[in-house]
Protein backbone atom coordinates (compact mmCIF):
# COMPACT_ATOMS: atom_id res chain seq x y z
CA UNK A 1 0.00 0.00 0.00
CA UNK A 2 1.22 3.48 -0.89
CA UNK A 3 0.20 6.36 1.43
CA UNK A 4 -2.66 8.55 0.12
CA UNK A 5 -2.93 6.61 -3.15
CA UNK A 6 -6.65 6.67 -4.07
CA UNK A 7 -8.70 3.48 -4.58
CA UNK A 8 -11.13 2.98 -7.46
CA UNK A 9 -14.85 3.56 -6.78
CA UNK A 10 -15.65 -0.15 -7.18
CA UNK A 11 -12.94 -1.28 -4.79
CA UNK A 12 -14.00 1.36 -2.29
CA UNK A 13 -17.56 0.01 -2.20
CA UNK A 14 -16.31 -3.60 -2.08
CA UNK A 15 -13.97 -2.84 0.85
CA UNK A 16 -16.68 -0.93 2.72
CA UNK A 17 -19.13 -3.81 2.32
CA UNK A 18 -16.48 -6.36 3.24
CA UNK A 19 -16.24 -4.97 6.75
CA UNK A 20 -20.01 -5.25 7.27
CA UNK A 21 -19.88 -8.86 6.08
CA UNK A 22 -16.96 -9.61 8.39
CA UNK A 23 -18.75 -7.96 11.30
CA UNK A 24 -21.93 -10.00 10.83
CA UNK A 25 -19.83 -13.14 10.33
CA UNK A 26 -18.05 -12.60 13.65
CA UNK A 27 -21.39 -11.90 15.33
CA UNK A 28 -22.87 -15.10 13.86
CA UNK A 29 -19.89 -17.13 14.98
CA UNK A 30 -20.17 -15.79 18.52
CA UNK A 31 -23.92 -16.47 18.78
CA UNK A 32 -24.51 -19.58 16.63
CA UNK A 33 -21.28 -21.11 17.84
CA UNK A 34 -22.63 -20.90 21.38
CA UNK A 35 -19.79 -18.72 22.69
CA UNK A 36 -22.20 -16.09 24.03
CA UNK A 37 -25.44 -16.81 25.88
CA UNK A 38 -28.67 -15.92 24.02
CA UNK A 39 -29.81 -13.93 27.04
CA UNK A 40 -27.05 -11.40 26.48
CA UNK A 41 -26.74 -11.31 22.72
CA UNK A 42 -29.31 -12.39 20.14
CA UNK A 43 -28.10 -13.97 16.92
CA UNK A 44 -28.54 -12.05 13.62
CA UNK A 45 -31.50 -14.11 12.41
CA UNK A 46 -33.44 -13.65 15.66
CA UNK A 47 -32.64 -9.96 15.47
CA UNK A 48 -34.14 -9.69 11.97
CA UNK A 49 -37.22 -11.69 13.01
CA UNK A 50 -37.73 -9.49 16.06
CA UNK A 51 -37.32 -6.46 13.90
CA UNK A 52 -39.98 -7.70 11.50
CA UNK A 53 -42.28 -8.40 14.44
CA UNK A 54 -41.68 -4.89 15.77
CA UNK A 55 -42.91 -3.32 12.55
CA UNK A 56 -45.68 -5.87 11.86
CA UNK A 57 -47.18 -6.26 15.34
CA UNK A 58 -45.98 -3.47 17.61
CA UNK A 59 -46.36 -0.43 15.33
CA UNK A 60 -42.65 0.38 15.49
CA UNK A 61 -42.94 2.59 12.43
CA UNK A 62 -44.81 5.10 14.57
CA UNK A 63 -41.99 5.09 17.15
CA UNK A 64 -39.43 5.69 14.43
CA UNK A 65 -41.54 8.53 13.04
CA UNK A 66 -41.89 10.19 16.44
CA UNK A 67 -38.16 9.95 17.13
CA UNK A 68 -37.31 11.47 13.75
CA UNK A 69 -39.81 14.23 14.37
CA UNK A 70 -38.23 15.04 17.76
CA UNK A 71 -34.70 15.13 16.40
CA UNK A 72 -35.60 17.25 13.40
CA UNK A 73 -37.83 19.56 15.48
CA UNK A 74 -35.26 20.18 18.22
CA UNK A 75 -32.42 20.46 15.74
CA UNK A 76 -34.20 22.90 13.41
CA UNK A 77 -35.21 25.03 16.40
CA UNK A 78 -31.61 25.10 17.66
CA UNK A 79 -30.15 25.79 14.20
CA UNK A 80 -32.66 28.58 13.46
CA UNK A 81 -31.46 30.51 16.51
CA UNK A 82 -27.84 29.36 16.70
CA UNK A 83 -26.77 30.03 13.11
CA UNK A 84 -27.66 33.76 13.10
CA UNK A 85 -26.09 34.21 16.55
CA UNK A 86 -22.96 32.37 15.41
CA UNK A 87 -22.71 34.55 12.31
CA UNK A 88 -23.06 37.73 14.38
CA UNK A 89 -20.39 36.48 16.79
CA UNK A 90 -18.01 35.48 14.02
CA UNK A 91 -18.37 38.79 12.23
CA UNK A 92 -18.49 41.27 15.12
CA UNK A 93 -15.86 40.94 17.81
CA UNK A 94 -17.74 42.81 20.61
CA UNK A 95 -20.70 40.44 20.20
CA UNK A 96 -18.28 37.53 20.33
CA UNK A 97 -16.61 38.90 23.47
CA UNK A 98 -20.06 39.20 25.08
CA UNK A 99 -21.36 35.69 24.34
CA UNK A 100 -18.31 33.53 23.77
CA UNK A 101 -17.29 32.84 27.41
CA UNK A 102 -20.82 31.80 28.36
CA UNK A 103 -21.36 29.69 25.26
CA UNK A 104 -18.02 27.94 25.77
CA UNK A 105 -19.06 27.13 29.33
CA UNK A 106 -22.58 26.04 28.35
CA UNK A 107 -21.17 23.79 25.65
CA UNK A 108 -19.73 21.49 28.30
CA UNK A 109 -22.98 21.18 30.25
CA UNK A 110 -24.14 17.67 29.38
CA UNK A 111 -27.58 17.75 27.76
CA UNK A 112 -28.48 14.43 29.37
CA UNK A 113 -27.88 15.86 32.86
CA UNK A 114 -30.62 18.41 32.18
CA UNK A 115 -33.23 15.71 31.67
CA UNK A 116 -34.37 15.50 35.33
CA UNK A 117 -34.57 19.29 35.49
CA UNK A 118 -36.41 19.52 32.19
CA UNK A 119 -38.91 16.89 33.32
CA UNK A 120 -39.55 19.10 36.33
CA UNK A 121 -40.00 22.17 34.15
CA UNK A 122 -41.66 20.81 31.04
CA UNK A 123 -43.14 17.49 32.10
CA UNK A 124 -42.57 14.35 30.06
CA UNK A 125 -44.26 15.63 26.91
CA UNK A 126 -42.77 16.54 23.57
CA UNK A 127 -41.50 19.89 24.81
CA UNK A 128 -39.06 18.18 27.16
CA UNK A 129 -37.59 16.02 24.35
CA UNK A 130 -37.22 19.02 22.07
CA UNK A 131 -35.49 20.98 24.83
CA UNK A 132 -32.95 18.22 25.47
CA UNK A 133 -31.96 18.24 21.81
CA UNK A 134 -32.04 22.02 21.74
CA UNK A 135 -29.64 22.32 24.70
CA UNK A 136 -27.39 19.65 23.26
CA UNK A 137 -27.19 21.25 19.81
CA UNK A 138 -27.56 25.00 20.28
CA UNK A 139 -24.25 25.88 21.94
CA UNK A 140 -22.27 23.55 19.71
CA UNK A 141 -23.72 25.11 16.56
CA UNK A 142 -23.14 28.66 17.83
CA UNK A 143 -19.46 28.06 18.46
CA UNK A 144 -18.76 26.14 15.28
CA UNK A 145 -20.53 28.73 13.12
CA UNK A 146 -18.75 31.60 14.88
CA UNK A 147 -15.37 29.96 14.29
CA UNK A 148 -16.01 29.31 10.59
CA UNK A 149 -17.36 32.82 9.94
CA UNK A 150 -14.47 34.35 11.87
CA UNK A 151 -11.98 32.35 9.82
CA UNK A 152 -12.91 34.13 6.58
CA UNK A 153 -9.73 34.95 4.65
CA UNK A 154 -8.63 38.52 5.39
CA UNK A 155 -7.54 39.19 1.82
CA UNK A 156 -11.00 38.36 0.47
CA UNK A 157 -12.53 40.86 2.90
CA UNK A 158 -9.97 43.48 1.88
CA UNK A 159 -10.63 42.80 -1.80
CA UNK A 160 -14.34 43.39 -1.16
CA UNK A 161 -13.58 46.69 0.58
CA UNK A 162 -11.47 47.91 -2.34
CA UNK A 163 -14.39 47.02 -4.63
CA UNK A 164 -16.64 49.40 -2.71
CA UNK A 165 -18.38 47.06 -0.25
CA UNK A 166 -19.35 48.48 3.16
CA UNK A 167 -19.26 46.59 6.47
CA UNK A 168 -22.71 45.07 5.93
CA UNK A 169 -21.87 44.13 2.36
CA UNK A 170 -18.75 42.33 3.55
CA UNK A 171 -20.74 40.24 6.02
CA UNK A 172 -23.56 39.50 3.57
CA UNK A 173 -21.59 39.02 0.36
CA UNK A 174 -18.23 37.69 1.57
CA UNK A 175 -18.30 36.19 5.07
CA UNK A 176 -21.66 34.42 4.63
CA UNK A 177 -21.11 32.76 1.25
CA UNK A 178 -17.51 31.98 2.15
CA UNK A 179 -18.43 30.10 5.32
CA UNK A 180 -21.68 28.46 4.17
CA UNK A 181 -20.06 25.11 3.28
CA UNK A 182 -18.38 25.03 6.70
CA UNK A 183 -21.69 25.96 8.40
CA UNK A 184 -23.48 23.17 6.54
CA UNK A 185 -20.74 20.76 7.58
CA UNK A 186 -21.11 21.81 11.25
CA UNK A 187 -24.87 21.24 11.05
CA UNK A 188 -24.25 17.77 9.65
CA UNK A 189 -21.96 16.91 12.56
CA UNK A 190 -24.27 18.31 15.23
CA UNK A 191 -27.27 16.48 13.74
CA UNK A 192 -25.32 13.27 14.37
CA UNK A 193 -24.93 14.21 18.04
CA UNK A 194 -28.62 15.17 18.28
CA UNK A 195 -29.40 11.52 17.55
CA UNK A 196 -27.66 10.40 20.72
CA UNK A 197 -29.46 13.03 22.80
CA UNK A 198 -32.91 12.00 21.58
CA UNK A 199 -32.36 8.36 22.53
CA UNK A 200 -31.15 9.36 25.98
CA UNK A 201 -34.20 11.58 26.39
CA UNK A 202 -36.44 8.71 25.33
CA UNK A 203 -34.78 6.21 27.65
CA UNK A 204 -35.98 8.30 30.59
CA UNK A 205 -39.62 9.20 30.91
CA UNK A 206 -41.02 8.59 27.43
CA UNK A 207 -44.00 6.57 26.23
CA UNK A 208 -43.03 6.39 22.58
CA UNK A 209 -40.02 6.52 20.30
CA UNK A 210 -37.08 4.23 19.53
CA UNK A 211 -35.46 4.86 22.92
CA UNK A 212 -38.68 3.92 24.70
CA UNK A 213 -38.88 0.69 22.72
CA UNK A 214 -35.31 -0.12 23.76
CA UNK A 215 -36.10 0.34 27.49
CA UNK A 216 -39.21 -1.82 27.09
CA UNK A 217 -37.20 -4.56 25.41
CA UNK A 218 -34.63 -4.42 28.16
CA UNK A 219 -37.34 -5.22 30.71
CA UNK A 220 -38.26 -8.28 28.61
CA UNK A 221 -34.60 -9.26 28.07
CA UNK A 222 -35.26 -9.10 24.33
CA UNK A 223 -31.76 -8.33 23.08
CA UNK A 224 -32.85 -8.94 19.48
CA UNK A 225 -35.18 -5.94 19.63
CA UNK A 226 -32.60 -3.77 21.37
CA UNK A 227 -30.00 -4.48 18.71
CA UNK A 228 -32.56 -3.95 15.98
CA UNK A 229 -33.47 -0.57 17.50
CA UNK A 230 -29.82 0.47 17.64
CA UNK A 231 -29.30 -0.59 14.04
CA UNK A 232 -32.37 1.38 12.92
CA UNK A 233 -30.89 4.50 14.54
CA UNK A 234 -27.61 3.84 12.72
CA UNK A 235 -29.38 3.48 9.40
CA UNK A 236 -31.44 6.65 9.83
CA UNK A 237 -28.26 8.48 10.83
CA UNK A 238 -26.51 7.20 7.72
CA UNK A 239 -29.42 8.34 5.52
CA UNK A 240 -29.53 11.83 7.04
CA UNK A 241 -25.77 12.09 6.67
CA UNK A 242 -26.01 11.08 3.04
CA UNK A 243 -28.79 13.61 2.40
CA UNK A 244 -26.72 16.38 4.00
CA UNK A 245 -23.65 15.52 1.94
CA UNK A 246 -25.70 15.37 -1.21
CA UNK A 247 -27.29 18.75 -0.44
CA UNK A 248 -23.85 20.27 0.20
CA UNK A 249 -22.62 19.01 -3.16
CA UNK A 250 -25.67 20.47 -4.87
CA UNK A 251 -25.56 23.81 -3.03
CA UNK A 252 -21.83 24.50 -3.05
CA UNK A 253 -20.37 23.12 -6.27
CA UNK A 254 -17.65 25.80 -6.16
CA UNK A 255 -16.08 24.44 -2.98
CA UNK A 256 -15.41 21.02 -4.52
CA UNK A 257 -14.59 21.74 -8.16
CA UNK B 1 0.25 50.60 -1.12
CA UNK B 2 -2.07 49.43 1.67
CA UNK B 3 -2.25 53.00 2.97
CA UNK B 4 -3.22 54.30 -0.47
CA UNK B 5 -5.89 51.59 -0.63
CA UNK B 6 -7.15 52.73 2.79
CA UNK B 7 -6.59 49.29 4.32
CA UNK B 8 -3.97 50.65 6.75
CA UNK B 9 -3.86 54.07 8.44
CA UNK B 10 -0.67 56.13 8.32
CA UNK B 11 1.01 57.13 11.60
CA UNK B 12 2.04 60.46 10.03
CA UNK B 13 1.16 62.18 6.77
CA UNK B 14 -1.83 61.63 4.53
CA UNK B 15 -2.79 60.43 1.09
CA UNK B 16 -4.69 62.68 -1.31
CA UNK B 17 -6.55 61.45 -4.37
CA UNK B 18 -7.61 64.36 -6.62
CA UNK B 19 -7.21 66.60 -3.57
CA UNK B 20 -9.49 64.50 -1.37
CA UNK B 21 -7.88 62.77 1.62
CA UNK B 22 -8.12 58.98 1.75
CA UNK B 23 -9.82 57.86 4.97
CA UNK B 24 -10.74 54.26 4.18
CA UNK B 25 -10.99 51.75 1.37
CA UNK B 26 -13.26 52.66 -1.53
CA UNK B 27 -14.28 51.83 -5.06
CA UNK B 28 -12.27 54.75 -6.48
CA UNK B 29 -9.03 52.84 -5.79
CA UNK B 30 -9.18 49.40 -7.38
CA UNK B 31 -6.66 46.88 -6.11
CA UNK B 32 -5.17 43.63 -7.34
CA UNK B 33 -3.37 41.61 -4.67
CA UNK B 34 -0.42 39.26 -4.94
CA UNK B 35 -2.45 36.42 -3.43
CA UNK B 36 -5.39 35.10 -5.41
CA UNK B 37 -8.41 36.96 -4.07
CA UNK B 38 -11.20 36.00 -6.44
CA UNK B 39 -14.34 35.04 -4.51
CA UNK B 40 -14.38 31.25 -4.87
CA UNK B 41 -18.20 30.99 -4.76
CA UNK B 42 -18.63 33.35 -7.72
CA UNK B 43 -17.78 32.51 -11.32
CA UNK B 44 -15.58 34.74 -13.48
CA UNK B 45 -18.44 36.96 -14.61
CA UNK B 46 -19.96 37.30 -11.13
CA UNK B 47 -16.54 38.15 -9.72
CA UNK B 48 -16.15 40.94 -12.28
CA UNK B 49 -19.66 42.22 -11.43
CA UNK B 50 -19.02 42.26 -7.65
CA UNK B 51 -18.29 45.98 -7.44
CA UNK B 52 -21.02 46.83 -9.96
CA UNK B 53 -23.60 44.96 -7.87
CA UNK B 54 -22.40 46.86 -4.82
CA UNK B 55 -23.07 50.09 -6.75
CA UNK B 56 -26.51 48.74 -7.75
CA UNK B 57 -25.83 49.12 -11.49
CA UNK B 58 -28.75 47.79 -13.58
CA UNK B 59 -28.28 44.20 -14.77
CA UNK B 60 -28.01 45.07 -18.47
CA UNK B 61 -25.26 47.57 -17.67
CA UNK B 62 -23.44 44.95 -15.60
CA UNK B 63 -23.63 42.39 -18.40
CA UNK B 64 -22.27 44.90 -20.88
CA UNK B 65 -19.33 45.99 -18.70
CA UNK B 66 -18.50 42.40 -17.73
CA UNK B 67 -18.52 41.26 -21.36
CA UNK B 68 -16.22 44.14 -22.30
CA UNK B 69 -13.59 43.33 -19.67
CA UNK B 70 -13.89 39.56 -19.99
CA UNK B 71 -12.99 39.99 -23.67
CA UNK B 72 -10.23 42.44 -22.81
CA UNK B 73 -8.42 39.96 -20.56
CA UNK B 74 -9.03 37.12 -23.03
CA UNK B 75 -11.39 35.03 -20.91
CA UNK B 76 -14.50 35.21 -23.10
CA UNK B 77 -15.12 31.44 -23.03
CA UNK B 78 -14.46 31.16 -19.28
CA UNK B 79 -17.21 33.49 -18.01
CA UNK B 80 -18.99 30.71 -16.13
CA UNK B 81 -15.94 28.99 -14.68
CA UNK B 82 -15.29 29.07 -10.94
CA UNK B 83 -11.86 30.33 -9.77
CA UNK B 84 -10.77 26.81 -8.75
CA UNK B 85 -10.97 25.73 -12.39
CA UNK B 86 -8.63 28.53 -13.55
CA UNK B 87 -4.85 28.74 -13.70
CA UNK B 88 -3.01 31.36 -11.64
CA UNK B 89 -2.58 33.63 -14.66
CA UNK B 90 -6.27 33.42 -15.52
CA UNK B 91 -7.21 34.22 -11.92
CA UNK B 92 -5.05 37.33 -11.90
CA UNK B 93 -6.49 38.41 -15.28
CA UNK B 94 -9.96 38.08 -13.79
CA UNK B 95 -8.83 40.08 -10.75
CA UNK B 96 -7.57 42.87 -13.04
CA UNK B 97 -10.85 42.83 -14.97
CA UNK B 98 -12.76 42.95 -11.67
CA UNK B 99 -10.81 46.01 -10.53
CA UNK B 100 -11.15 47.77 -13.91
CA UNK B 101 -14.90 47.06 -14.22
CA UNK B 102 -15.44 49.35 -11.24
CA UNK B 103 -13.88 52.20 -13.25
CA UNK B 104 -11.55 53.34 -10.41
CA UNK B 105 -9.59 56.59 -10.59
CA UNK B 106 -6.40 54.69 -9.87
CA UNK B 107 -5.45 51.04 -10.11
CA UNK B 108 -3.25 49.62 -7.33
CA UNK B 109 -1.29 46.51 -8.27
CA UNK B 110 0.58 44.83 -5.42
CA UNK B 111 3.01 42.40 -7.10
CA UNK B 112 0.11 40.92 -9.04
CA UNK B 113 2.30 38.60 -11.10
CA UNK B 114 4.64 37.64 -8.24
CA UNK B 115 3.24 34.11 -7.92
CA UNK B 116 3.23 33.35 -11.65
CA UNK B 117 5.88 31.50 -13.63
CA UNK B 118 8.27 33.52 -15.76
CA UNK B 119 6.64 32.83 -19.15
CA UNK B 120 3.13 33.60 -17.93
CA UNK B 121 4.40 36.70 -16.20
CA UNK B 122 5.86 38.01 -19.47
CA UNK B 123 2.53 37.51 -21.25
CA UNK B 124 0.62 39.14 -18.39
CA UNK B 125 2.88 42.19 -18.56
CA UNK B 126 2.15 42.57 -22.27
CA UNK B 127 -1.57 42.13 -21.69
CA UNK B 128 -1.67 44.70 -18.89
CA UNK B 129 0.42 47.11 -20.95
CA UNK B 130 -1.95 46.84 -23.92
CA UNK B 131 -4.93 47.44 -21.59
CA UNK B 132 -3.17 50.47 -20.17
CA UNK B 133 -2.40 51.78 -23.65
CA UNK B 134 -6.12 51.69 -24.49
CA UNK B 135 -7.50 52.90 -21.12
CA UNK B 136 -4.73 55.25 -19.93
CA UNK B 137 -5.64 54.82 -16.27
CA UNK B 138 -3.16 55.77 -13.55
CA UNK B 139 -1.54 52.61 -12.19
CA UNK B 140 0.55 52.25 -9.04
CA UNK B 141 2.49 49.01 -9.44
CA UNK B 142 4.67 47.45 -6.74
CA UNK B 143 7.27 44.93 -7.88
CA UNK B 144 10.66 43.49 -6.96
CA UNK B 145 11.39 42.72 -10.60
CA UNK B 146 13.48 45.47 -12.19
CA UNK B 147 12.74 44.35 -15.75
CA UNK B 148 9.04 44.30 -15.01
CA UNK B 149 9.26 47.82 -13.54
CA UNK B 150 11.02 49.27 -16.59
CA UNK B 151 8.87 47.46 -19.11
CA UNK B 152 5.56 48.49 -17.51
CA UNK B 153 6.22 51.96 -16.14
CA UNK B 154 6.59 55.57 -17.20
CA UNK B 155 8.21 56.34 -13.85
CA UNK B 156 10.10 53.98 -11.58
CA UNK B 157 10.30 55.04 -7.94
CA UNK B 158 12.98 53.22 -5.95
CA UNK B 159 12.30 52.82 -2.24
CA UNK B 160 14.94 52.55 0.47
CA UNK B 161 15.05 49.53 2.73
CA UNK B 162 13.75 50.08 6.28
CA UNK B 163 12.51 52.72 6.71
CA UNK B 164 10.84 52.60 3.30
CA UNK B 165 11.36 56.08 1.84
CA UNK B 166 11.50 57.31 -1.74
CA UNK B 167 15.11 57.07 -2.89
CA UNK B 168 15.01 58.01 -6.55
CA UNK B 169 12.38 58.73 -9.17
CA UNK B 170 13.54 57.57 -12.60
CA UNK B 171 11.51 58.52 -15.70
CA UNK B 172 11.26 55.77 -18.32
CA UNK B 173 11.35 57.45 -21.76
CA UNK B 174 10.52 54.29 -23.78
CA UNK B 175 7.75 55.05 -26.28
CA UNK B 176 4.31 53.44 -26.46
CA UNK B 177 3.05 51.05 -27.71
CA UNK B 178 5.81 48.94 -26.26
CA UNK B 179 6.71 45.61 -27.76
CA UNK B 180 8.35 42.86 -25.68
CA UNK B 181 11.47 43.14 -27.85
CA UNK B 182 12.16 46.50 -26.17
CA UNK B 183 13.54 44.43 -23.27
CA UNK B 184 16.65 43.68 -25.32
CA UNK B 185 17.23 47.27 -26.55
CA UNK B 186 20.32 49.30 -25.40
CA UNK B 187 18.18 52.01 -23.65
CA UNK B 188 16.46 49.26 -21.68
CA UNK B 189 19.78 47.74 -20.65
CA UNK B 190 21.09 51.11 -19.54
CA UNK B 191 18.00 51.75 -17.37
CA UNK B 192 18.28 48.29 -15.94
CA UNK B 193 21.96 48.82 -15.10
CA UNK B 194 21.18 52.06 -13.31
CA UNK B 195 18.23 50.71 -11.31
CA UNK B 196 20.13 47.56 -10.41
CA UNK B 197 22.84 49.71 -8.80
CA UNK B 198 20.25 51.79 -6.91
CA UNK B 199 18.57 48.72 -5.50
CA UNK B 200 21.71 46.69 -4.86
CA UNK B 201 22.97 49.15 -2.27
CA UNK B 202 19.64 48.84 -0.44
CA UNK B 203 19.68 45.07 -0.54
CA UNK B 204 23.21 45.06 0.84
CA UNK B 205 22.06 47.30 3.69
CA UNK B 206 19.30 44.87 4.63
CA UNK B 207 21.66 41.92 4.45
CA UNK B 208 23.97 43.94 6.77
CA UNK B 209 26.91 43.27 4.53
CA UNK B 210 28.00 46.92 4.31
Amino acid sequence: MIPLKPVSAQRKVALGLAFFVLFVAAWSLATFGGFVSKTFLADPITMVKEGYALFAQHGFAKDVGITIWRVVGGFVLAAALAVPLGIAMGAYKPIEAFFEPFVSFARYLPASAFIPLLILWAGIGEMQKLLVIFIGSFFQIVLMVAVSVGATRRDLIEAAYTLGADARGVVRRVMLPNSSPAIAESLRLVLGWAWTYVIVAELIGASSGIGHMITDSQALLNTGQIIFGIIVIGIIGLISDFLFKWANHALFPWSLA
Amino acid sequence: MRIVAGLDTPTVGRVLLDGIPVVGPGADRGMVFQSYTLFPWLNVKENICFGLREKREPQTQQDEIAAHYVAKVGLASFEHHYPKMLSGGMQQRTAIARALANDPKILLLDEPFGALDNQTRGLMQELLLSIWESERKTVLFVTHDIEEAIFMANRVVVMTARPGRVKTDVPIPLSHPRHYTVKTSPEFSELKRRLTEEIRSEVLKVAALV
